[in-house]
C-alpha cells in the first residue's frame, strides 16, 4: 500500500484523448501565474519553492527512534497532514542521517544514493573505501570510540590509583600499628592470669555448691507462684466470659424488641454487625456504584452534548435501532431481515443500449450570461422531454414556453426575492447584472473538449433556437481592444456565428476551440464564414 | 413538495443530467452497516402535491453507499456497493437483463462514484481500501488506481472543465488533486485536522473546491493559494458529509450535515449561511442540486425520506 501507483498498472488513456492533449498543453501554458513547471497541467500543482525550515522539523521527525519504527506510509501522511508538499517530503527522506542498526531499506537506499551533501558519507569513504557502506559507518565509529574511551580509561585509572595511595596512607598504617601492639599486650595479661588462676578452686567449688543450693529453693517457690497465678487468671477469665455472656443476651434481646417494633427487614445490617458481614456489603455496593459509573461514562461518551459551535468534532447522536444494529452486530449476530440476492449480472457482456438524447452542455460551459442560459435551458429542456414524454408514459403539460413544470417556477419567484430581500442579492444579484468588478481574466477557462456527438441530427435540433437577445448585447458592451484575451475571441467568433445565423451554445465554444487550434490570433475576425464551418465540421468528426 | 420514503436509509441522490423530472436514489439497510441495498429511480410527479412515480428499482447485496449516472448515456448508472462492487445498469433494457456489469475490484466498500462531466466516457471510484480507481463503460477492468491516501477516501470528484483533473477526499484529512496523465497526485491540501467527509469543484471557477468535514465546518479553497481557505463556513452542529457547489451559480452550495440540516451558503458574503433546511429526522447524508433545473435541490438521510424542492420554498410544504 505504500508503493505510489505504477503508471504502468493499467492501459493508457483512450486514444480519443491523445490528440486532445497538445492542445490542452498550449492552453494551459498559456495561463501560467507562477514559475513555469515542467508539468503541463501548471494550475494544479504546487508551485511554492521549498521551505528549508520545513524540511529541516521533517528531517528532525524522521530521525527520531520511535518514528524510525513505524512504517512509511504513516510517516508520510503525517507530514501531509502538517501542510508539507510532496518535493519537501521528499527531501526530508532523502537528508534523513544515518541509518538505524534494524535499518528499513527506504533509509539505506537513500544513503547509498549519491548525495555527497552528507558529510558522514565522505567520511565513511575516507576510511574504509573497500567495504560497504553501512558496515563501514559502523566500524568506523567504533574505531572513534575506541580512542576516546582509552584516554578516559587511563585517565580514570590513573585518579584512582592515587586516591587509593592517599587512602592506605592515611588509614590503613595507623591500624595495623594499633594491631601490633594489642597483640603484644594480649601476650603479656595471658601470661599473668595462668599464674593466678591455680590457688584457689577449691573455694571456689564450695561456694559454687551453697549458691546451687539456694537457686533451687528459688526455683521452687517460683514455679508454685505461677501455678497459683495461673489458677487466678482462670478464675477471672471465667467470670468475664459470664458477664460477656450476660451482656450478649441483653443485647440479643434488645434487638429482637426493636426488630418487633420497626418491623423492618433491613436490620440484617445492624446484626451484622457482629457477624463481620458488612465488610462484604460494603465492597459489594462499592461495585455497584463503580458499575453505574462506568455505564455513566459510555453513555456520555455517544451522546455528548459539547456546544455546537466548537471546533472540536463530536459524535453526533446516533439513532436507537443504529445502537442496537451495532451491538447486534459486535455479539456476532446478523441482523434477521438480510436476504440473499444475487445481484450479479445475468450476461457480464450485455451491450448497453444506445443512447436515446445527444448529452446535454453544461450551465457552466455556456456563455457568459447566465440569464441567457435560462430560458435557452428550459426551451432546449421542454424539446427533449418531448420527445420521451409518450415512452416514459406519464404526461406533462409542456406546449412550449407558456406552461412551465412547477418546479422550474422558481423564475417568479427570483424576481420576487431579488426585489425584497436584501440577504439573498447577494447570489442573483451576481446573475441578473453584468459582474461589475472581475477582470476578465478571471473568465479565461479552458474550453471543455467537445463531447461526443452520438446523434448529429439532435445536435442540429438542439441548435435551431435562436440565441437570446442579451447576447447581442453583451456582444456590443465589450470593447475590443485585447486580441490575444480568449474571452473576446469568443465573443467576437460568436457575433460571426451570429451573423452567420445557424450556430447554437455547444457550437459557440466549439468553434472557439477549432479557432485556438488553427491559429490563436486575432486573424479570426477577418476569416470567412464558411471556412469556421468547415473547421466545426472537422473538429466535429474527429471526436 | 414530493416526498418518497425508501424501505432502507436513504445514502445518495443524484439528478439525471438528461431528464430533469428524473433522480436516482441509492439506499442501504440496516443504517449501512450490514444488509442490502436497493437503487430506486424516481421520476418528478405533475404536481408538487402529488408523490414520486418510482421508475425503476434494483435490488443489491450490499448497501448502495452511492450512485452516479451516465453522462453519455441517458439510460445508464453506476452505483457504489458496500461489499466494494460496481455495478452498472441500463434503464432501457428489461429488469431481468440487469445489471449489465458487476466491476469487482476494490477491496473495501466504495464510498463514492463520479462520472466525468467533459469526456463523459469515464468515472472514477474512491473506496475506503484508500484507493480511487478510473473506468470506462468499455473495459471490464479499472484503467487506473491512484493509491497515495493513508486512510479510507470518502469522495473523488472530476474537475467541470479540466477532463483530466479530480480531487479526492480522505479520512486522512488531506485533499488531493490528480491528473489522470501524471503518475501521481499533483497537490497535496492539508484542509482540514479531522477527516474530510466530501469534496466539490466549483463549477465557474475551476480552481476552488470546497470540502467538507468531521470538524463540522465546510471550507472553500483555491488551490492557487492553498495555504489557506478562502473561507470557512461554520454553523453545522455536527459533521458535515457531504457539499455541492450549484452549477448555476459561481458562490452558491449547499451541504447536509449529520446535525439533520441541509445548509445553502453563499461564501462571498460576509454571513455566509443563506438558508437552512431542517426536513430530516435522522443524519442527512445524500445531498444533489440539478444541472438542468437552476436552484433545484434533493437531499436524502437515514431517516428514509427522499425530498425535492427548490431553494427557498419549504421542502415540507404540501
Amino acid at each position: 500500500m505504500a508503493t505510489p501507483p505504477n503508471p504502468t498498472d493499467g492501459n493508457p488513456p483512450t486514444p480519443a484523448t491523445q490528440p486532445t492533449q497538445p492542445t490542452n498543453q498550449d492552453q494551459q501554458d498559456s495561463k501560467v501565474e507562477a514559475p513555469s513547471q515542467t508539468s503541463p497541467t501548471s494550475v494544479f500543482v504546487n508551485s511554492e519553492p521549498m521551505r528549508e525550515e520545513q524540511v529541516q522539523n521533517a528531517v528532525k521527525f524522521l530521525s527520531h527512534p520511535k518514528v524510525r519504527g513505524s512504517p512509511v506510509i504513516y510517516r508520510r501522511s503525517f507530514l501531509e497532514k502538517k501542510g508539507l508538499t510532496k518535493e519537501e517530503i521528499d527531501e526530508a527522506f532523502k537528508r534523513v542521517p544515518d541509518p538505524p542498526p534494524s535499518a528499513t531499506n527506504v533509509n539505506q537506499d537513500a544513503q547509498v544514493k549519491p548525495s555527497s551533501s552528507s558529510q558522514p558519507q565522505a567520511v565513511v569513504q575516507t576510511l574504509q573505501p573497500a567495504a560497504a557502506a553501512p558496515p563501514g559507518t559502523i566500524s568506523s565509529m567504533r574505531s572513534r570510540f575506541h580512542w576516546s574511551h582509552a584516554v578516559f580509561a587511563i585517565g580514570l585509572l590513573a585518579v584512582s590509583g592515587a586516591g587509593t595511595a592517599v587512602l592506605i596512607k592515611k588509614s590503613i598504617v595507623p591500624r595495623l600499628k594499633t594491631w601490633i601492639r594489642k597483640v603484644v599486650l594480649e601476650e603479656e595479661d595471658d601470661i599473668v592470669k595462668k599464674i593466678d588462676s591455680k590457688p584457689s578452686l577449691a573455694e571456689e567449688a564450695a561456694a559454687a555448691a551453697k549458691a546451687a543450693a539456694a537457686a533451687a529453693a528459688d526455683v521452687a517457690k517460683a514455679s508454685q507462684e505461677m501455678l497459683n497465678s495461673k489458677n487466678e487468671e482462670r478464675r477471672r477469665f471465667e467470670e468475664f466470659t459470664n458477664l460477656l455472656d450476660v451482656q450478649v443476651r441483653e443485647m440479643k434481646s434488645m434487638t429482637n424488641a426493636i426488630r418487633k417494633l420497626e418491623g423492618q427487614s433491613n436490620t440484617q445490617g445492624r446484626a451484622s454487625f457482629v457477624d463481620q458481614e458488612d465488610h462484604g456489603i460494603a465492597i459489594s455496593n462499592s461495585k455497584q456504584m463503580y458499575v453505574n459509573n462506568k455505564v455513566d461514562y459510555d453513555l456520555r461518551s455517544v451522546r455528548s452534548s459539547s456546544p455546537p459551535t466548537s471546533a472540536e468534532p463530536s459524535v453526533a447522536p446516533h439513532p436507537k435501532s443504529y445502537m442496537d444494529i451495532m451491538a447486534m452486530i459486535q455479539r456476532g449476530e446478523r441482523p434477521p431481515n438480510i436476504r440473499d440476492i444475487n445481484d450479479q449480472p445475468p450476461n457480464p457482456n450485455q451491450q448497453p443500449s444506445n443512447p436515446r438524447l445527444a448529452p446535454r452542455a453544461k450551465p457552466w460551459e455556456l456563455s457568459q450570461a447566465h440569464n441567457s442560459s435560462q430560458p435557452l435551458q428550459s426551451q432546449v429542456s421542454s424539446e427533449g422531454l418531448n420527445s420521451k414524454v409518450q415512452d416514459n408514459g406519464v404526461t406533462y403539460q409542456l406546449n412550449g414556453d407558456s406552461s412551465v413544470p412547477w418546479w422550474q417556477q422558481k423564475n417568479v419567484k427570483i424576481t420576487e426575492i431579488e426585489n425584497g430581500d436584501e440577504l439573498k442579492a447577494g447570489i442573483y444579484g451576481q446573475r441578473f447584472s453584468e459582474p461589475p468588478v472581475q477582470p476578465p481574466v478571471q473568465r479565461s477557462w479552458v474550453p471543455p473538449q467537445p463531447p461526443p456527438v452520438a446523434m448529429p441530427e439532435a445536435a442540429e435540433a438542439i441548435r435551431r433556437p435562436k440565441p437570446a437577445v442579451q447576447r447581442e448585447q453583451l456582444v456590443d458592451d465589450q470593447s475590443v481592444t485585447n486580441p490575444s484575451d480568449v474571452t473576446d475571441e469568443l465573443l467576437r467568433v460568436t457575433k460571426i456565428s451570429e451573423s452567420g445565423g445557424a450556430m447554437e451554445v455547444n457550437g459557440g465554444s466549439l468553434v472557439l476551440n477549432s479557432s485556438v487550434e488553427i491559429n490563436g490570433g486575432s486573424s479570426v475576425l477577418n476569416s470567412s464564414e464558411i471556412q469556421e464551418d468547415h473547421s466545426y465540421e472537422q473538429s466535429v468528426h474527429s471526436t | 413538495m414530493p416526498v418518497f420514503k425508501t424501505p432502507f436509509n436513504g445514502y445518495s441522490v443524484k439528478f439525471s443530467p438528461f431528464y430533469e423530472s428524473r433522480l436516482a436514489v441509492g439506499t442501504a439497510q440496516n443504517f449501512g452497516i450490514l444488509g442490502n441495498g436497493r437503487v430506486h429511480i424516481l421520476d418528478l410527479p405533475p404536481t408538487p402535491s402529488s408523490p414520486f412515480v418510482e421508475v425503476a428499482s434494483f435490488d443489491t447485496a450490499d448497501g448502495v453507499y452511492d450512485v452516479a449516472w451516465s453522462e453519455s448515456h441517458d439510460s445508464l448508472l453506476v452505483a457504489a456497493l458496500a461489499d466494494g462492487s460496481l455495478k452498472i445498469y441500463d434503464l432501457s433494457l428489461p429488469p431481468t437483463s440487469n445489471p449489465i456489469r458487476s466491476l469487482q475490484e476494490h477491496s473495501r466498500e466504495v464510498q463514492s462514484v463520479d462520472y466525468n462531466p467533459v469526456r463523459r466516457d469515464s468515472f472514477v471510484s474512491s473506496s475506503w481500501d484508500d484507493s480511487i480507481k478510473l473506468w470506462t463503460l468499455d473495459r471490464p477492468a479499472s484503467i487506473r488506481s491512484f493509491q497515495e491516501h493513508a486512510y479510507c477516501v470518502y469522495a473523488a470528484v472530476w474537475n467541470p472543465r479540466h477532463a483530466d483533473v479530480f480531487a479526492s477526499a480522505s479520512g486522512d484529512c488531506t485533499l488531493r488533486v490528480w491528473d489522470v496523465r501524471e503518475p501521481g497526485s499533483t497537490m497535496v491540501v492539508a484542509a482540514h485536522e479531522f477527516e474530510i467527509l466530501s469534496c466539490d469543484w466549483n463549477k465557474y471557477d475551476d480552481c476552488v473546491i470546497a470540502t467538507a468535514s468531521v470538524d463540522k465546518s465546510v471550507r472553500v479553497w483555491d488551490i492557487r493559494t492553498y495555504r489557506t481557505p478562502l473561507a470557512v463556513l461554520n454553523g453545522h452542529g455536527y459533521a458535515a458529509r457531504k457539499v455541492k457547489f450549484s452549477p448555476h451559480n459561481r458562490s452558491f452550495l449547499v451541504s447536509c450535515s449529520y446535525d439533520m440540516t441541509v445548509c445553502a451558503w453563499d461564501y462571498m458574503v460576509e454571513d455566509a449561511r443563506i438558508g437552512q433546511y431542517g426536513h430530516h429526522t435522522e443524519f442527512a447524508v445524500g445531498l444533489d442540486m440539478s444541472v438542468l433545473v437552476e436552484g433545484l435541490i434533493a437531499s436524502t438521510g437515514w431517516d428514509e425520506l427522499v425530498y425535492v424542492w427548490q431553494y427557498g420554498t419549504d421542502p415540507r410544504a404540501p
